[in-house]
């Protein structure tokens, strides 16, 4: 069974002081009116006092401009034309107050970037390089869904650790064997783990669940006809508003999506790769200048059916959405996923 | 935008005025080389991660 | 705000039972405080989903870009300049357009609001000049005019400058405005202390375009930013790029904008995008006594030309 320690909130301070010398530490900061994740430096502590990051942590992994090769186009030179591999910094890197759902997401995504034929290495490498330390949520959002979106408040999965807030002391779980390595190098003991501590954590986990009271169902969208869904009538005005912008993708943890540019200053030059997103019209636009996905209602209709049918029929693990609430809370126009995934999982052809 | 004013420059110079457009042309460019090149909307490398 | 509500759903029935228009755009209530959706109405049954109160800040002459139909548009003071804008600009014709316009008294800011309270906002009430906050072990009345989103606080142009149908009485405009203070403020600061001052400003712009997007000004069918062949602006992140969208897109909208705020309503990282197009908008005002979306009987100032056009800054 998996330990639950009890840290108070001087040691917390302390271990996380000496975490700076074996990892990169990255947390919550707020800056103007919200926080995003950062790298900490030394000696500065991550600002816990949050509901969540406005961004997801999906840039802890997979930044939004990346880059994967340089190269020259000198001719003079033996190596032009060559891409080359960018060396990068891929030591321990620790993430500190990431919320459960940013965690399951990684999950989701590497059905994407890490498969048995194919194996993204930048996403990989990086995501290998983590230890994720979680912080639960006491205080869901009344636009949190996660507990029906399969995952939760005090969700597990894809975390090494998780902490709660127990007042005047952290109640800490031990999850993976990464998790344990911090835990030492943070100095913490790890003895002082007791069945009142878990009975206090699951207590916290229980009443922090039952203040989640939106929700989604997605017991049907499995044994609807992709066809039939496609061309249900209501897409029209599910899109009305939407202006197409990138926030919802761009916000959401689960969204993968990118676009592989090259840029040249002179005769040197990089690739990189940059976060894409299904609901700007460039997305699907071909060379010949067609673009098969041209109105917005298509643009818009992609984005649902991928994240709430076809994700759900290809990797059978549910939908691709943890139930954040970002794309609800920052859309411009209140689209909202949860009244579209209803209007799917209630559809009749 | 933080670009110094002595960088842009407008004139009005008729096709008859070709001395004007000489010194129009060497007063700006003198004036910008004494600007020095310009350090900050001059994209290098992307800044990216 | 509930007479309003009336009086739209009154006007829209009429329009659409009588086969005037096709659809009547309006907002419908939000699934989340302080948000309504723009939305349509295609039958009299419909009506009854639309909505009016201070949460309506998008501008729906977003909506009508080069639309076929004949439409009832619900139309406060800015849209109804963004409507004229859109006509003169050719991208609808006036009589495709029933203007249902609406004397507005100011939207309320949903980022200013969340942003004094520590846990998200419940329900959001409002009742005349009140605004009722309500979420967990909180509960706090606020006065309207304290939390107007910026544009609002400043505007000079609540009435619809433009219209078919009236929901309500005109409001009295709002007078010894000073528009520009901000912008004063930045035009002293010297080169390098604008150019850091531009880098702040940016520093978490995502790219993610909804400025431009909820801007009913921006509808090249191609913007500058996404063309390819040739690429004129880098797509990453890079600091230099998100400047150069920001500058080049205030500067395509200098002479139209009418400072709606939409932009900035819709921006999810905060951030005030309108200091550019505003700077643009007090250029205009002073050079060349232009206010946008005014009338139908002149072209904006940069697409004419006229002798006597100031040009003290030709040397
Ligand atoms: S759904 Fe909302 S956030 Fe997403 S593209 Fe449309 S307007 Fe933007
Ligand atoms: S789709 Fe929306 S709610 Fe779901 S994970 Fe993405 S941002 Fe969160
Ligand atoms: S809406 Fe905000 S974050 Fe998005 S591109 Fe515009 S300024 Fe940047
Ligand atoms: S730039 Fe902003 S304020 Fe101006 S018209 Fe467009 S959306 Fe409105």
């Amino acid at each position: 069974m998996m330990k639950v320690i009890i840290i108070n909130k001087e040691e917390w301070t302390k271990g996380l002081e000496r975490l700076y010398d074996s990892f990169r530490l990255f947390g919550p900061v707020k800056q103007d009116e919200f926080h995003n994740f950062r790298q900490l430096t030394k000696g500065e502590l991550p600002d816990l006092k949050l509901l969540n990051t406005r961004l997801s942590a999906k840039s802890m992994v997979y930044p939004q401009s990346e880059k994967m090769f340089e190269f020259t186009l000198d001719e003079n030179r033996d190596e032009h034309h060559i891409l080359k591999e960018i060396r990068k910094d891929y030591s321990p890197q620790a993430v500190i107050g990431i919320r459960p759902c940013d965690a399951r997401a990684f999950l989701l995504v590497k059905a994407n970037f890490d498969t048995p034929e194919n194996k993204d290495p930048y996403w990989i490498k990086s995501y290998e390089s983590n230890t994720f330390i979680g912080y639960a949520c006491n205080t869901p959002c009344p636009t949190c869904f996660c507990t029906t979106a399969g995952c939760g408040p005090f969700h597990e999965q894809g975390l090494d650790l998780l902490f709660v807030d127990a007042g005047d002391h952290y109640l800490l779980k031990i999850l993976t064997q990464k998790g344990e390595n911090l835990i030492i190098a943070a100095g913490w003991s790890s003895k002082e783990h007791s069945d009142d501590a878990r009975q206090e954590m699951e207590t916290l986990r229980r009443a922090a669940e039952e203040k989640i009271t939106a929700r989604i169902s997605t017991d049907k969208l499995k044994d609807k006809k992709t066809t039939e869904l496609f061309e249900a009538l209501f897409w029209e005005e599910v899109a009305f508003a939407c202006i197409n912008c990138g926030t919802c993708t761009y916000v959401c943890p689960t969204c993968w999506c990118f676009d592989i540019q090259d840029e040249t200053l002179g005769l040197s030059g990089i690739r990189m790769r940059n976060w894409d997103s299904c609901m700007y019209p460039l997305f699907t636009v071909h060379g010949s200048g067609h673009n098969p996905r041209s109105t917005k209602m298509q643009r818009v209709r992609q984005r649902f059916m991928h994240k709430l049918k076809y994700y759900v029929d290809k990797y059978g693990d549910g939908i691709q959405c943890v139930g954040c609430g970002r794309c609800i809370r920052h859309c411009p126009v209140n689209i909202d996923i949860r009244k579209v995934c209803d209007l799917m999982n209630n559809f009749e052809a | 935008m933080g670009i110094e004013p002595g960088r842009l420059h407008f004139s009005w110079i008729s096709s008859a005025e070709s001395t004007k457009f000489v010194d129009v042309v060497n007063d700006v460019t003198a004036g910008v080389k004494a600007l020095g090149p310009n350090k900050t909307f001059l994209k290098t490398e992307a800044k990216v991660a | 705000m509930l007479a309003y509500i009336e009086k739209i759903k009154e006007i829209s029935r009429r329009l659409l039972q009588e086969g005037n228009v096709d659809m009547v755009i309006g907002f419908r209530r939000g699934t989340v405080p302080m948000m309504n959706e723009p939305c349509f109405v295609k039958t009299p049954e419909d009506v009854d989903n639309l909505v009016w109160d201070s949460n309506c800040g998008i501008n729906l002459a977003n909506y009508l870009t080069n639309r076929q139909e004949k439409i009832g548009i619900v139309a406060k003071g800015c849209d109804s300049r963004n409507i004229v804008t859109h006509i003169i600009e050719n991208k609808i014709k006036r009589d495709q357009l029933v203007i249902i316009g609406v004397p507005c008294k100011g939207m309320i800011d949903r980022h200013k609001i969340q942003a004094m309270f520590e846990t998200e906002i419940e329900h959001v009430t409002e009742l005349d000049d009140k605004i009722t906050i309500k979420g967990v072990g909180f509960e706090k009345t606020l006065e309207k005019k304290d939390v107007l989103q910026d544009n609002c606080a400043l505007c000079i142009h609540r009435n619809p400058v433009i219209h078919d149908e009236l929901v309500g009485d005109l409001v009295d405009e709002q007078k010894n405005i000073d528009r520009y203070k901000d912008i004063r403020n930045i035009e002293t600061l010297s080169p390098e202390e604008k150019w850091r001052y531009f880098d702040n400003l940016l520093s978490a712009c995502i790219r993610c375009y909804a400025c431009r997007n909820a801007c009913p000004l921006c509808y090249c069918p191609t913007c500058f930013v996404d063309e390819s062949r040739p690429q004129w602006v880098g797509k990453s992140i890079d600091p230099i790029d998100i400047r150069t969208f920001h500058f080049l897109r205030a500067y395509h909208c200098a002479g139209r904008c009418t400072d709606c705020g939409s932009c900035e309503r819709a921006c999810p990282m905060g951030i005030k995008v309108r200091l550019f197009t505003k700077k643009l908008e007090k250029d205009c005002l002073e050079l060349f006594d232009w206010e946008a979306g005014m009338t139908l009987e002149k072209r904006p100032p940069l697409d004419t030309y006229r002798p006597d056009d100031p040009d003290d800054f030709i040397k």
